[in-house]
């Protein structure tokens, strides 16, 4: 699963908060969000109550502003994206990290915010993380064939924990959560064959 | 958007088509020329409030109205929830059985696939057989004489005493998720079956598990949300009358 972005969210109009969530949702990443509507005094003291790695900021509500807060060294680096309106000076856009424009066009919206969040890591290559490790693929076919979390933690000498832990990483990445399911899967996949479970039903 | 009495019911349809199966369960007919959901409900002695409850659960995930529709019968909640179980066991599941079983006619799937499929299908049918009989053998009539014994006022004892043997807890415990198959046999054909000459029939299927999944989710969910707090209610109601009844004796 992806990880959950978290993003503070500072704009005064209801509007724009609901477009970006929009915009945010129509790309389905999962997020959580802390939305503030009012002039922020204090960014740093917010930023590090709340530790976003997405700050999506309308420069106006900050006018007292002269750089980002930003402390790399003390992990404290979130992602600044500036919300700008053509009269928004260039001196004030210089700070952002980047920046969308309100009066965009919806496909140049999607591009750009699908930009800041591949900068910030959130994609990943979902087709190299869902393939299975050796010992996933060993777990996948001693339970495929109907043994249980307990006899194979004493059949491969680990313990039952994380046995259960690699089930968990195994349902994830193939979306399959039932020992059935993944019995057809292992059988698809020729890891066993299906005379191999005759009868253990 | 909310869907609200006052809307037409053809405007409903329009709206949201998923809805169809759910007014056959208040078993309302299509034919609704300009009348509204209100007048549509009262022609069909449906009570309205229920039924615009049940239809915006429905259409949007995120509406669950726990505490309002807590102030429903059980036995009303109870009759939507059966006809429900119809709807899957006489018709859904049958209708899927039907589709999986033409597919193992196609000569160019493998015989091993074919009874793979079937198999695990059956299981599931199977599943789902044993859930919803333990339900409408155990659970409803249990939470239905609770209700119509709570009513009666002259209620003795013993009658009383005797629906303490069961508890909503024993069910709220087992109570188990009964997709989690649906869930990998959508991936299976999605993802995992090689690539077959029967494509429109594997999408009708798959359409087909789409819509029963999001069904039995949202029984679940009145189950285990709606459901179990009434009854959790009644229970305490009973366990009043009878410290009342054994202190009087
Ligand atoms: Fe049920
Ligand atoms: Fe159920």
């Amino acid at each position: 699963m992806r990880n959950r972005l978290c993003i503070l969210l500072i704009e005064p109009s209801f509007l724009i908060r609901e477009g970006i969530k929009t915009l945010l949702s129509n790309l389905g990443h999962p997020y959580r969000m802390e939305e503030i509507d009012a002039p922020v005094n204090d960014l740093e003291k917010l930023i590090n109550k709340i530790h976003p790695s997405l700050v999506i900021l309308n420069p106006m509500l900050t006018p007292k502003l002269i750089t980002l807060p930003r402390d790399p060294e003390n992990n404290f680096d979130p992602y600044y994206l500036g919300l700008i309106v053509n009269s928004t000076s260039a001196q004030v856009q210089s700070k952002f990290d980047s920046l969308l424009s309100v009066d965009a066009e919806k496909h140049e919206l999607l591009k750009n915010m699908e930009k800041v969040l591949q900068q910030i890591g959130t994609t990943q290559n979902e087709t190299e993380s869902n393939t299975l490790s050796e010992r996933e693929l060993g777990i996948l076919k001693l339970v495929a064939l109907g043994n249980t979390n307990n006899e194979i933690a004493e059949r491969l000498f680990i313990s039952t924990h994380t046995v259960m832990t690699h089930r968990k990483n195994i349902t994830r990445k193939l979306g399959i959560k039932t020992v059935s399911g993944l019995t057809v899967y292992a059988i698809l996949n020729q890891h066993i064959k299906m005379e191999q479970i005759q009868g253990t039903e | 958007m909310r869907i609200n009495k006052d809307m037409k019911m053809a405007e409903v349809i329009h709206l949201n088509h998923h809805l169809l199966p759910v007014l056959n369960r208040f078993d309302i007919h299509l034919g609704f020329g300009e009348r509204s959901v209100e007048t549509v409900c009262l022609d069909n002695k449906v009570n309205v409030d229920f039924f615009l409850e049940i239809v915006n659960t429905f259409h949007d995930a995120s509406y669950f109205p726990v505490r309002h529709l807590q102030s429903f019968k059980a036995s009303m909640l109870i009759e939507y929830l059966q006809k429900t179980h119809a709807y899957y066991l006489e018709f859904k599941i049958p209708e899927i059985g039907k589709y999986i079983h033409q597919i193992t006619h196609d000569e160019n799937m493998q015989s091993t696939h074919k009874k793979l499929l079937n198999d695990f299908f059956d299981n599931y049918q199977q599943e789902l057989t044993t859930h919803i009989n333990k339900e409408e053998q155990r659970v409803y009539p249990y939470v239905i004489k609770l209700e119509n014994t709570l009513n009666n006022v002259n209620a003795s004892l013993e009658e009383l005493k005797a629906l303490k043997k069961y508890s909503i807890h024993e069910y709220e415990e087992d109570h188990d998720d009964v997709e989690a198959k649906l869930f990998d046999l959508k991936n299976i054909i999605i993802k995992y079956l090689p690539p077959s000459q029967n494509n429109r029939l594997l999408h009708v299927i798959l359409h087909d598990i789409f819509e029963l999944e999001r069904d039995l989710n949202n029984h679940g969910h009145i189950e285990d949300l709606i459901l179990v707090p009434i009854v959790e209610n009644m229970e305490k109601l009973l366990s009043e009358r009878l410290n009342k009844l054994s202190y009087n004796a």
